[in-house]
């Protein structure tokens, strides 16, 4: 126990922490600037000197650590003096121009000096000056205003990893830039923004918008862009969220924020969002009234259930969707449809592997928690990149490779480039021949475990010597059996599963691969996750074999108990999954097609086949935000109210559950409200007038989400998972093993930018800034092969189709593939690519559509 | 006094390791490796070496403190950034006597169990580096450094680092960050390099002159050195005069020797016979002294009570012809331009101190500005985060507290009278 006597006030200590801490735990205040509790020490901007017995000089309270028995004295007149002193020469060279800088009345430089500065100019030269700098799209810089507390700096490099700015030159010519120059060209997680005390570095989505004291409210919610759920608060003028900023403490993102989450919500205040019910009359979809767009649909559905039964109708839910939204819609078509035909783009993907990788580790075996990956000792990293995908929980791999933890990555990682990753680089396709070798390896180094059986049977079977794996995969043996050493040295190692390993050929077997890895390292699994909800829309039954609770359909006991809650039965047969509906949809067996907030024309790989599909239902009905090329093809549209203007929940990766809540105002309807209406035009009451009263029923029904409540919520995210077994386990491990690699040529991969996720992003226009235009991505030797340089135009031909985009040459892209993102309208990777489904997965194969890539308009 | 650090500087070849083998070069080091590590720690203690950069911190428990920490491996830097302004003692070591630096950092590396050192060297003594270099190699070559030194287990290995001009990488905490790659700033204390210094492990930075004094300790035994100079802080010292004195140049001399002597006795007195007006005894950081003040010994211990410091013992003569204001503007000039701009006073202040002595020396001063000079100056010191700053606001007040009506002067007059001489 240290005691420490600061203003006489004596302050006992549980562990050793500086004077400033001290101090502000026992709630007295040290002015600072470039302190930041998420950041180094720095001692630099001298605001925050204080007294203390015995020792000659002042001392900086953020950088002296409490000693027993020491008195400090933070608010003498001296003390006052200096900081006085302090902020003079803060000022001299700082433009007064408060009345027009952003930051005026959140300025930690203008608090100061309104509580001790000095009011009169004595400092009779010319200031420094440097323009404003608007050479980014989404960033300004005006260094005259910088006070080089380096908190930028710090976060920039210490928290954020990326290392894009540094403070350049020195003395009373320093300044922050970014080391690429005028723009940041950086991964642009804005942090340093929120690091910047005064109005240096700031945002210029908002610029001159509004002042800080003008903001109405601000309200803590939930990120709609990927499945980490980092907190963020939307900070709302006039019904218009003018800046999302993120809160120190809150879990997941504590204080941080990605590009998407920061620079992403334009698109709530987008012109594009639809406003009114739409119905297609004569080929043309024209505005309509809610309540005839209701009667409409409901009636139409009545129909086509009497005609054709309910088998002949599908549902397509959305993991942007909340929870709620979810839930009444799986309802919906279980109850008023009397079908399963419900699923989601999880199919494509993260549904499958959570499966695949429960069924043979018990149920939660991925839902780990994020922040855990910075404490393990080694992070693997399969199927793409973590800092691109889940950029918060990619954070966390940097942490971790800080502290000294051995980062190894199949394929090149770019996100984890600079820290010294262990990295093996495949051929195209051999995968799982690497994964052999290296289960192989394990299985000798470590042994088998004992205690899952159905797995060790599999492992026992895998045999593939590191030589030969290595001469199959191209990789040098020397590599291999160092990065096998690593594994099988590390205690406390982590699994990182991107989609990219899971959409391959041979899927399945990758996965068992992989979980035998985990297995015989004892690695805790994390699947990466792509859309905010991809956890809860399975975890609420929008899935053909499932019911609310993740629990399967097929088992009596539990239809049973669903079919009394929800004082309806319940069709016994198992629905159709995604593909299969528009299987159904091109064979005519599927009638109509109901999709809440999805857009399977894009979202779906051969996107023309789907449109065909489509085109030959009876009736299409799709609830969204905007005008996408689904709704396009739809007999009604309806416009849905956006993630911000609205309340649910959200469940994330780590199956934790968190509360959205509605930060701006907007006249429509939920997207489980739509369903409500419908239903009930239809005879079917639900008897739901809010968000939480469908999580009521939720916490009844749903075994997961028992006796849950919003209070809870309110207080901070839960863990409705225990880990009771949900499923059940099958017993056996089905795994297809994929067919032999296809030799040379090109195949087609989808790249996962950073800066865009579906097809949200592309509304935002602060987002598009960054990132404007899709590209065939190749690397340097393919492009050298061809001829190709930087910006030339070229076209991608698959089977499906071609697309003409600009070449970027990319190290980080394997020679075999021509990268192409599938966010951006008419050019998106699924277009060209063929619907082939791994068998077990039932997720589409993405890494084998052979392409040709040849410059445009020869 | 018989010449230690610049022993047979005279000798064109001195440089060379035959050269200084025939003058009884690297017999100390094979006594050291014949003692165990601890004893040449306490023969160092009985000497009362204190460090020659300018602090005078004692250098045994320096050794004690990074020996006595359990990390390993343990590093030993030299410290060959001499840029304090008037400052050239090291330099005829470093390019004179290379292999006398080399001795005793091969001594002091085996006393602190240090197995790496590196000499981080001035940027702009190029000459020196080449000298070292071709020294460190026949050093290597001849058994000196490497592993295995004298046939014994010891292990040594140096190298060089060239730094890239800045003056706040004297500091020992900027030199390690500068030697590490980053930017030469100064880090947060504690902790201390002796704990955690370059590349985060036990670290002793010592300066050039320090470590060339170990040979000759060694050799002759602790309690002897300890009866050469002052006896509070015993031993040769080297002190480099320059400015307006008829034999500028490079003195060794017992510490303690009177500032007078130095002037009159050893340098010929002032040139032309003209009048002292004003001596900096240690370094443009050093607090200056007028002539009445001169009289004090040269050491660490007595400079302070006599109102300045030892410094690097950079002695700056300037006569009646020179104008003050001038000196002072200009030293500030050369603080602002070498602050390194982490801490809010010294980034700042030095270089609103400079504007202010500026237009004084222009002719441009306003009535109030000494007072003015005084408040920013008194704005700086103790405040900042290393002792740049503080030399900085020091340099001014003291110019001030001795020349105050010069200010005043040149700001009634609008300019210089004394402005004769180019400085």
């Amino acid at each position: 126990m240290i005691t420490v006597t600061i203003n006489g006030k004596e302050i006992k200590l549980e562990k050793p922490v500086t004077v400033l801490e001290a101090a502000r735990s026992a709630g007295i205040k040290i002015p600072t600037l470039c302190y930041h509790e998420q950041l180094e020490k720095y001692g630099g901007c001298r605001l925050c000197l204080v007294e203390v017995e015995k020792m000659p000089r002042l001392q900086t309270a953020c950088t002296l650590m409490a000693a027993d028995g020491m008195v400090v004295r933070t608010e003498t007149e001296a003390i006052a003096d200096v900081r006085r002193g302090v902020l003079e020469f803060l000022l001299i060279n700082h433009p007064l121009d408060c009345p027009y800088c952003d930051k005026a009345g959140e300025c930690e430089l203008q608090d100061l000096v309104e509580k001790y500065g000095p009011t009169t100019g004595r400092f009779k030269e010319k200031k420094r000056k440097a323009p404003e700098s608007l050479e980014d799209p989404v960033l300004v810089r005006n260094m005259e205003r910088c006070v080089v507390c380096t908190r930028c700096v710090r976060m920039c490099e210490g928290v954020q990893g990326a290392a894009a700015i540094g403070v350049i030159n020195r003395g009373g010519h320093s300044h922050v830039e970014p080391f690429s120059g005028g723009r940041f060209e950086c991964e642009y997680c804005g942090n340093c923004v929120s690091a910047c005390p005064v109005g240096a570095i700031m945002s210029r989505l908002h610029r001159h918008s509004y002042r800080p004291w003008q903001l109405v409210s601000e309200t803590e919610t939930i990120c709609p862009y990927c499945g980490v759920g980092c907190t963020l608060v939307a900070q709302v003028r006039d019904d218009v969220i003018k800046r999302v900023v993120p809160r120190i403490g809150t879990p997941v993102n504590n204080g941080l924020l990605c590009s998407r989450g920061r620079f992403g919500y334009e698109f709530v205040g987008s012109k594009e969002r639809l406003t009114t019910p739409l119905i297609k009359k004569n080929g043309v979809l024209e505005q309509s009234t809610w309540e005839e767009a209701i009667g409409f649909v409901a009636r139409r559905l009545g129909e086509l259930k009497t005609r054709y039964g309910g088998d002949a109708i599908a549902g397509i839910a959305s993991p942007r969707c909340t929870n709620e939204d979810n839930y009444v819609f799986q309802k919906f078509m279980r109850v008023a449809l009397g079908t399963n035909n419900i699923d989601s783009t999880a199919r494509t993907g993260y549904a499958g592997a959570q499966a695949f990788i429960e069924n043979i580790f018990g149920q939660g075996a991925t839902a780990n928690l994020i922040p855990g990956l910075a404490n393990a000792d080694a992070v693997l990293i399969a199927g793409g990149d973590p800092t691109a995908v889940n950029p918060i929980l990619g954070l966390q791999i940097r942490s971790c490779a800080r502290k000294g933890g051995n980062i190894l990555t199949i394929g090149h990682v770019k996100g984890v480039r600079h820290y010294n990753p262990a990295e093996l680089k495949p051929n195209v396709h051999t995968e799982a021949a690497l994964l052999e070798g290296v289960v192989t390896a394990l299985k000798e180094k470590k042994g088998l475990p004992g205690s899952i059986q159905t797995l060790e049977s599999k492992i026992k079977e895998i045999h593939r010597p590191l030589d030969d794996a290595a001469r199959t995969c191209g990789v040098t043996e020397k590599d291999l059996a160092a990065f096998v050493e690593a594994l099988s040295t590390a205690s406390t190692p982590a699994l990182v599963i991107g989609k990219e390993v899971i959409q391959s050929a041979g899927g399945s077997y990758n996965l068992l691969l992989l979980s035998a890895v985990a297995y015989l390292v004892n690695a805790r699994i994390h699947l990466l996750s792509e859309r905010a909800n991809e956890q809860g829309v399975v975890d609420m039954g929008c899935a053909p074999d499932l019911l609310p609770g993740c629990r399967p359909l097929s088992y009596v006991e539990f239809r049973r108990r669903y079919e009394a809650a929800w004082k309806s039965p319940i069709p016994e047969k198992q629905g159709m999954t995604i593909f299969d509906m528009i299987d159904a949809a091109k064979a005519g067996s599927l009638r109509a097609l109901y999709v809440m907030g999805e857009n399977p024309v894009f979202n779906l790989p051969n996107a023309k086949g789907v449109e065909a599909a489509l085109r030959g239902l009876e009736l299409l009905v799709v609830q969204d935000i905007f005008m996408t090329e689904t709704a396009r093809m739809a007999d009604v549209v309806f416009p849905a109210l956006s993630w911000a203007e609205r309340e649910g929940t959200f469940t994330n990766m780590e199956r934790r559950l968190q509360l959205l809540r509605k930060a701006v105002n907007r006249e429509g309807m939920e997207d489980w409200r739509i369903v409500v209406e419908v239903a009930g035009n239809m005879g079917v009451r639900m008897h739901f007038s809010s968000a939480e009263d469908i999580f009521a029923e939720i916490t009844r029904v749903s075994p997961l989400h028992r006796d849950l409540s919003y209070e809870e919520l309110e207080k901070s995210g839960i863990y409705p998972y225990k880990g009771e077994p949900l499923r059940g386990v099958t017993g056996d491990i089905a795994v297809a093993k994929p067919a032999a690699g296809d030799g040379g040529g090109l195949f087609l991969g989808i790249e996962r930018p950073l800066f865009h996720s579906g097809t949200l992003s592309r509304r935002a226009p602060g987002l598009v800034k960054i990132y404007e235009t899709a590209v065939a991505r190749i690397s340097p030797a393919t492009a050298a092969a061809r001829s190709l340089k930087e910006g030339d135009m070229v076209r991608v031909s698959s089977v499906i189709g071609y697309l003409e985009l600009p070449v970027a040459v990319d190290f980080a892209v394997r020679d075999a593939l021509v990268m192409i993102t599938n966010n951006f309208e008419g050019r998106g990777a699924l277009s060209l690519m063929e619907l082939v489904l791994d068998p077990v997965l039932r997720a589409p194969v993405a890494d084998k559509t052979a392409v040709t890539i040849e410059k445009a308009g020869r | 006094m018989e010449k230690v650090l610049l022993k047979n500087i005279e000798n064109p070849h001195s440089a060379d390791i035959d050269e200084y083998k025939k003058a009884g070069g690297y017999r100390s080091l094979s006594k050291a490796l014949d003692m165990a590590s601890k004893d040449i720690i306490e023969e160092v203690k009985k000497a009362g070496l204190r460090g020659r950069g300018g602090a005078g911190f004692p250098v045994a428990m320096k050794w004690t403190f990074a020996s006595g920490d359990p990390k390993f491996p343990k590093y030993l830097l030299c410290n060959a950034d001499e840029g304090e302004p008037g400052t050239f003692k090291d330099r005829p070591i470093l390019e004179k006597n290379p292999h006398l630096l080399i001795e005793g950092m091969v001594i002091s590396g085996y006393a602190l169990g240090a197995e790496y050192g590196y000499i981080y060297l001035r940027g702009e003594y190029p000459a020196a580096k080449d000298i070292l270099n071709k020294a460190i190699s026949q050093a290597y070559e001849n058994g000196y450094l490497g592993d295995g030194i004298l046939g014994k287990k010891t292990r040594f290995h140096l190298a060089v680092h060239q730094g890239a001009g800045a003056y706040i990488c004297g500091e020992e905490t900027a030199l390690i960050e500068s030697l590490e790659g980053d930017k030469g700033q100064p880090r947060i204390k504690p902790p201390f390099p002796v704990n955690v210094g370059v590349f985060s492990k036990p670290t002793v930075v010592n300066n050039v002159e320090t470590l060339a004094n170990l040979p000759y300790l060694i050799g002759i035994g602790g309690e002897a050195y300890a009866r050469i100079g002052s006896p509070e802080c015993p031993g040769p010292k080297i002190y480099c005069v320059s400015g307006h004195v008829e034999r500028p140049g490079v003195y060794e001399l017992p510490m303690g020797t009177s500032l007078k002597d130095i002037i009159y006795t050893h340098c010929g007195g002032i040139k032309g016979g003209k009048k002292l007006k004003a001596v900096i005894p240690g370094g443009i950081s050093t607090p200056v002294l007028p002539p009445e003040k001169i009289d004090c010994p040269m050491d660490f211990v007595n400079m302070p009570k006599h109102g300045s410091m030892l410094g690097s013992g950079a002695v700056i003569v300037m006569d009646e012809t020179v104008c003050l204001v001038k000196v002072c503007y200009r030293a500030l000039k050369f603080f602002e331009h070498e602050s390194c701009g982490k801490c809010t006073p010294c980034r700042e202040g030095t270089g609103w101190l400079r504007s202010i002595l500026g237009r004084i020396e222009s002719g441009e001063g306003m009535e109030g500005d000494v007072d003015l000079l005084l408040s920013v100056a008194g704005n700086i010191i103790g405040k900042t985060f290393c002792p740049l700053g503080d030399g900085a606001a020091s340099v001014t007040q003291n110019f001030i507290k001795h020349f105050r009506p010069e200010f005043e002067a040149h700001i009634k007059n609008k300019g210089c009278g004394a402005r004769q001489e180019k400085l």
